[in-house]
């Protein structure tokens, strides 16, 4: 009967032995959990190139844009030329990127060719959000002086108004009317008063 | 001395007497024509210099034919036996002048006193066809203002032969352009003593007297919106008056000095407003969607004449001075703007464009007797009256630039008044300086 214990026992211990040594065969068979984690850390790898990939594209584009807008910024100080009038308070710029609108004799409306250009600078305008600008409404010398004063009134705050129309907000336009005390060219002719019947733009704020 | 007044006080009993005998001139009467008055060489009396008097006989000629009352026929222009021969004739010889060929005989003298600073002045007034004295006066006072001693000679001319003073007296100011520049000038009614009272190279423009003849108000760009401005007659003391954002341009006093109407810009149009003397509580006169320019009170402080584009075009309208009852004035034309009402309250002055051109255009405040008064192939802007209401000022470019002329207020005698280099624009008359 002790015999059989012992048997038992020994077989109990190699069985017991057998499990033991059974585990590393199991962790032969848990080879596949191991091609996991090896795909696992690829894809944390990839994710990983793929992230600084997409910083750098970011930065990139960021330096870009930076670049960009340093470019647009030095297309703008390039159009601008400083403008001190004597006697008149104030420095302001004048831009080659906003073009002036010329208007019919006795008249303040639109004209279709200004339309088209007054969009331009509305594009301008949206381009530099800092930009304030004030439009000057001129005349040219015929009719009273006082008379202009008024009719250049309305030409500069129309175009404002039309701005407006375009999305450029009123608190970044100031008017004035100079009537016909500032012509562009001082002929006595069509060709001057042509010219001269105009809103140009001045900004004030960069 | 006695015996003098006694003599001044004949002769204004026979001058009283001969305006209400005979009316001799009214220039705005279409048969007017204008009454020949002969110049005698003035005397020099004792040491005054010759060139001194001969300062005072031109300045008197001149203001004499800018009047536009007379025919100066000047002593150069005499018989040679009339020629030479100087100061006053004795009434008894005055038959001796009959071949003068004018009607009204205008002599004098001058006399330099004292150290040499004070100049005496002695004019007499004869009726070559009544044969008769009509006036006489003397003028005493500093050898520099010669000018307006005789203009006060001219004016008491005026008085004896029309029965009201002339305006020698009065000034005119205006504005020059100088290059980019607009400056303010003033100068005495006949063009001289031309100064500037604003030397700031802004733009300043739109000059208007205030009533008691100390200031001018004018628009300035200084600050870089058109404000308004007062200043004295020596260019000093600038005293910003009216600032609102936008338009702050062309005032006119009540008559009373209370109040003064202006285009003030709102809302991006000009419209008229009334302020108070110190440019405080601005009250709105007109509204609506009409392009509102020179509002200028009535002599009679209870209307006020502007120009509006309401109707599409700009016209003059009249409104009551608290900016009720506004009625048009003018349908002719598509274009007329700057009115001015007469001292007298009979005519309306306004600019007007006819034919392609601008005109100088009169009408009464009814709407009636609409006159056209400068000629064909000229353009003529801003009209403004004398004091007296028998002048118009104007500016004109028929001889090329900009230039200020005076007209008779029907239209007749148009004479220029400045030549400067740059030109000049935007006449306003002053009241007289006494």
């Amino acid at each position: 009967m002790k015999r059989k214990s012992y048997i038992v026992s020994i077989i109990f211990i190699l069985c017991i032995g057998l499990i033991l040594m059974g585990c590393p065969k199991k962790t032969v068979v848990k080879d596949e959990p191991s091609a996991k984690e090896a795909a696992r850390i690829e894809a944390e790898r990839k994710a990983k190139e793929e992230k600084e990939a997409r910083r750098i594209a970011e930065e990139k584009a960021k330096e870009e844009a930076k670049l960009k807008e340093e470019a647009a910024k030095r297309e703008l100080e390039r159009s601008l030329q400083a403008k001190q009038t004597p006697g008149i308070e104030g420095v302001v710029y004048e831009s080659s990127l906003l073009k002036p609108i010329r208007f019919d004799f006795d008249k303040y409306d639109i004209r279709p060719s200004d339309a088209e250009i007054l969009k331009a600078n509305a594009a301008v305008l949206k381009k530099y959000p800092g930009l304030k600008i004030q439009i000057e409404g001129h005349c040219d010398e015929r009719g009273t002086n006082e008379y202009n004063l008024a009719l250049g009134e309305r030409r500069a705050s129309s175009t404002k108004k039309y701005l407006n129309s375009l999305g450029i907000g009123t608190d970044r336009i100031s008017t004035i009317s100079y009537g016909e005390e500032k012509p562009l060219d001082p002929a006595h002719n069509e060709d001057a008063w042509a010219k001269n019947r105009r809103a140009n733009f001045l900004i004030t704020a960069k | 001395m006695i015996k003098y007044f006694i003599y001044i006080l004949i002769l204004s009993f026979v001058s009283i007497h001969s305006v209400e005998a005979r009316v001799y001139l009214d220039i705005t009467d279409p048969t007017f024509v204008q009454i020949p008055i002969v110049l005698p060489k003035w005397k020099s009396v004792e040491k005054t210099p010759p060139a001194l008097t001969a300062k005072a006989y031109e300045v008197l000629a001149n203001d004499l034919t800018l009047s536009g009352f007379f025919r100066v026929i000047d002593h150069s222009a005499l018989p040679v036996y009339l020629k030479e021969k100087e100061g006053i004739p004795n009434i008894l010889s005055i038959q001796e002048w009959a071949s003068s060929g004018g009607e009204i005989l205008l002599a004098g003298e001058a006399t330099l006193e004292g150290n040499g600073l004070n100049l005496r002045l002695k004019f007499h007034l004869i009726d070559l066809v009544e044969q008769k004295h009509l006036a006489g006066n003397q003028y005493d006072g500093m050898l520099q203002n010669l000018r307006n001693m005789v203009h006060r000679i001219a004016d008491e001319t005026v008085l004896h032969l029309t029965g009201e003073k002339g305006v020698h007296s009065s000034k005119m100011a205006y504005v020059v352009r100088q290059g980019e520049s607009r400056e303010i000038f003033i100068a005495d009614f006949d063009g001289a003593n031309m100064r500037p009272i604003t030397q700031n190279q802004s733009i300043n423009i739109s000059p208007a007297w205030t009533p008691d003849g100390k200031k001018i108000a004018f628009t300035s760009y200084l600050k870089r919106n058109p404000d308004l401005y007062l200043i004295d007659l020596e260019g000093k003391n600038l005293q910003r008056f009216s600032s609102h954002p936008g338009l702050n341009a062309s005032p006119s006093w009540s008559p009373d000095g209370k109040q003064i109407t202006l285009m003030i810009g709102k809302d991006g149009k000009s419209d008229i407003f009334l302020i108070d003397a110190k440019g405080e509580n601005p009250r709105r006169l007109t509204s609506g969607h009409g392009n509102e320019s020179t509002p200028r009170w009535s002599p009679d402080g209870k209307q006020i004449v502007f120009s509006s584009d309401r109707s599409g075009s700009p016209q003059i309208y009249i409104m009551s001075s608290d900016g009720s009852n506004v009625r048009r004035l003018t349908y002719e034309g598509n274009y007329n703007t700057s009115p001015s009402w007469s001292p007298k309250g009979d005519r309306i002055a306004f600019c007007g464009r006819a034919g392609g051109q601008f005109h100088i255009f009169t009408i009464g405040p009814d709407g009636s007797g609409l006159k056209k008064l400068t000629p064909n192939g000229s353009s003529n802007e801003s009209p403004c009256w004398s004091p007296d209401g028998r002048y118009i000022a104007f500016s004109s470019t028929r001889t090329g630039g900009s230039r200020i002329y005076i007209m008779n207020a029907n239209g007749f005698n148009q004479r220029l008044l400045t030549t400067s280099k740059g030109g000049e624009s935007s006449p306003a008359w002053s009241k007289r300086f006494e």
